[in-house]
């Protein structure tokens, strides 16, 4: 009985070894191919490291890897429905496997993010007041509340700083239309008029 | 000269010229490669067919990134035997025009009876096309095109690209993509607006008056010659490309064997050995600015055959040195988009055959074709273009005939010059990415060597200004 036992013991040791090493054959393979996904492909668009030089495209260095695995996915599902979304992204994610979206977030985090841009510095200031304070009489919730104090966000928040100005008001002129389907920014972006999206852009842009 | 003769030189002369109109409205556009990567028209194209960076990286890959469900085969050590899209790449596009000459050109049917030819030209369709443009296996695609056109009312072989290509991840992840293209048309392969085979004008008239001269590299020998050319891509910013081409004649038969070669002096033009191309570019991308600067060239011998009567295809050969820079500057912003495209090609021929056989004048010519075209878009649907256009060069009579006595003109050069020098103004309405309706206007101010009387039987080069209304879509 006992020898039955050795056996089934090093039969289960084995096994979960093999499973180990094709867990992290996987993971390497997945992690092989994100790398040349964003080289080969998504750096077209996203630049060298994910920090894109076109403002219509967002930068991905540094961007928080489950926000980036969540946004493939909703692309995938075509449930993101901002006009480039729609255009690019449904057909660029839609064979992407959930390996393949995760490590994709893994390789974006690990890249350094450029620096933030200087711009208009009474915008700037603007935007930082709204986005350390919100807007009380329009009930503009402050940015840093779920962005973080240095929009560094943090798991499904995205990290705004750095982002380019142009497409950070896409986005917020896409979450008032409800083009993308995210309710606590539909909300949000309801009291925001374009001036303060201006603003919040051009400041988001500005944090290194 | 009998005037049987010069009447036939007359009619080799105007179907030379046909021949070089219809190569120039050829333009491509293809939602194939949209249904294949399942995104929009515009990550590849400003507005069709002119490309993005997207689309020139998506070139220079081989025509092969994919989002559909593929069927796929592999071995046992996991290595891909096919990776086949579901949905065929297939793709359509028509065009349907309208063309008004200023003056209608003579109609000679009847020498007894002078007249003119019907203006205001329906073409419809003035081409229709079917496509295969998308991938055939994992590293390789193919963009080849088959067409019918009115004018010759048969289908035939069109522009043609077959791509393998491959890319390798240098240190610091910068990207080196090298690459094989087998293509039918110098300048074909290209991945800017800028070269002849994809510049502006994107579409032309087939039912207008086309000038004498072109330089080789400027659409001469497309779908007549095959060529094999390596390049390398580095980090989506330089670009060099080298090869050859070799006659590849569609519709020649073997007089002896009635088979499709050898190619014997029934040909006509045929490359003597291979003709070597090479092409070199850098690209520079920045916020929302795109600028290219380049260089190609292309050196052909050719060997005269049935240019004029059958002669075996040995012997003397006419020479032909392209050398030609390019440019191109694009701004893509959301609501406008410029680009700004410019080439110059300048062609140095040793015409030893046809100098032996009396048929020219000058042992040694050169011919030189600038072009330069501003084009702006609202949103992707509304815009237009404008271009001047020009070709210059050495004076010679037996190259640039005149006409002889009962020629109607029209495609003669009074003064023995190529010279042609005028512009084009279009406007275009893109309600859909896939459909465009153009509005263009041809001016010259200099045809066939002259301005006024150019062809030594009264005509203008006013008199060929051309309006040319499009419509143009694919699916």
């Amino acid at each position: 009985m006992r020898f039955v036992l050795h056996i089934v013991g090093a039969v289960v040791l084995l096994g979960a070894a093999g499973w180990s090493a094709a867990a992290e054959l996987d993971e390497a393979s997945a992690s092989a191919e994100a790398q040349r996904l964003a080289v080969g492909v998504c750096g077209t668009c996203h630049g060298p490291h994910g920090n894109s030089e076109q403002p219509k495209f967002p930068r991905l260095a540094g961007q928080n890897p489950d926000y980036i695995a969540a946004q493939l996915r909703a692309f995938k599902a075509q449930t993101r429905g901002d006009p480039d979304a729609i255009g690019y992204m449904w057909g660029m994610a839609g064979n992407l496997n959930e390996a393949v979206m995760n490590a994709l977030g893994q390789y974006y985090a690990a890249q350094k993010p450029g620096s933030g841009r200087r711009g208009d510095a009474a915008l700037i200031a603007r935007g930082k007041e709204i986005y350390e304070h919100g807007i009380e009489a329009a009930a503009v919730p402050a940015c840093s509340s779920c962005h973080g104090p240095a929009a560094e966000g943090g798991g499904n928040y995205p990290r705004l700083a750095g982002q380019h100005a142009q497409y950070v008001l896409k986005q917020l002129n896409s979450f008032q239309n409800n083009m993308r389907d995210v309710a606590i920014m539909h909300g949000v972006a309801q009291g925001l008029k374009l001036p303060e999206m201006r603003a919040v852009a051009a400041y988001v842009q500005a944090q290194p | 000269m009998t005037h049987g003769s010069v009447t036939l030189r007359f009619w080799m002369s105007a179907v030379v010229v046909l021949a070089g109109v219809g190569f120039v409205q050829r333009a491509e556009a293809v939602p194939s490669f949209a249904r294949q990567t399942g995104m929009a028209c515009e990550a590849c194209h400003t507005v069709y067919p002119e490309l993005t960076h997207f689309g020139r990286t998506f070139k220079a890959n081989g025509y092969v990134l994919d989002n559909l469900r593929q069927v796929r085969g592999v071995n046992a050590r996991r290595e891909e035997l096919l990776d086949l899209s579901q949905t065929p790449p297939i793709s359509i596009m028509a065009q349907v025009s309208l063309t008004q000459l200023q003056t209608s050109v003579p109609d000679v049917q009847n020498p007894d009876i002078p007249g003119s030819a019907q203006n205001g030209t329906v073409d419809f369709p003035q081409q229709i096309s079917l496509f295969y443009a998308g991938k055939i296996a994992p590293r390789l695609g193919a963009f080849i095109q088959l067409t019918y056109e009115n004018d010759a009312a048969t289908i035939g072989m069109d522009n043609a690209d077959l791509r393998f290509a491959d890319m390798h991840i240098l240190p610091k992840d910068q990207s080196l993509v090298y690459g094989l293209s087998l293509n039918n048309n110098p300048t074909v392969q290209d991945l800017w607006n800028s070269t002849p085979a994809f510049g502006f004008p994107y579409a032309a008239s087939n039912a207008s008056v086309g000038s004498l001269a072109a330089t080789e590299i400027d659409g001469t020998l497309g779908q007549d010659v095959a060529g094999l050319t390596a390049y390398l891509y580095w980090n989506e910013s330089l670009y060099a490309e080298f090869g050859a081409y070799r006659s590849a004649k569609q519709g020649a038969t073997n007089a002896l064997t009635g088979a499709a070669g050898p190619l014997d002096g029934t040909s006509s033009n045929v490359i003597r050995g291979m003709a070597p191309y090479w092409r070199i570019a850098y690209e520079y991308n920045h916020d929302r600015h795109s600028i290219e600067v380049g260089a190609y060239g292309f050196s052909v011998n050719l060997l005269p055959g049935a240019t004029d009567v059958p002669n075996p295809l040995s012997g003397a050969t006419n020479d032909f040195r392209d050398i030609a820079e390019d440019l191109q500057y694009q701004f893509l912003g959301d609501e406008h988009i410029f680009t700004f495209e410019a080439t110059r090609i300048h062609e140095n021929m040793d015409l030893n055959a046809s100098f032996a056989a009396g048929a020219v004048a000058n042992l040694s010519n050169d011919l030189t074709t600038i072009r330069a075209t501003a084009t702006y878009y609202y949103r992707r649907m509304i815009g237009g273009s404008l271009g001047y256009f020009s070709t210059t060069g050495s004076t010679d009579a037996g190259l640039y005939p005149g006409p002889a006595d009962g020629d109607p003109g029209v495609v003669t050069s009074a003064s023995g010059a190529p010279d042609t020098k005028g512009w084009v103004a279009e406007v275009n309405y893109v309600p859909w990415l896939n459909t465009k309706f153009s509005l263009q206007y041809t001016g010259y101010s200099k045809f066939n060597g002259g301005g006024t009387n150019y062809d030594g039987v009264g005509r203008n080069a006013s008199d060929n200004n051309t309006w040319y209304a499009l419509i143009w879509f694919a699916y």
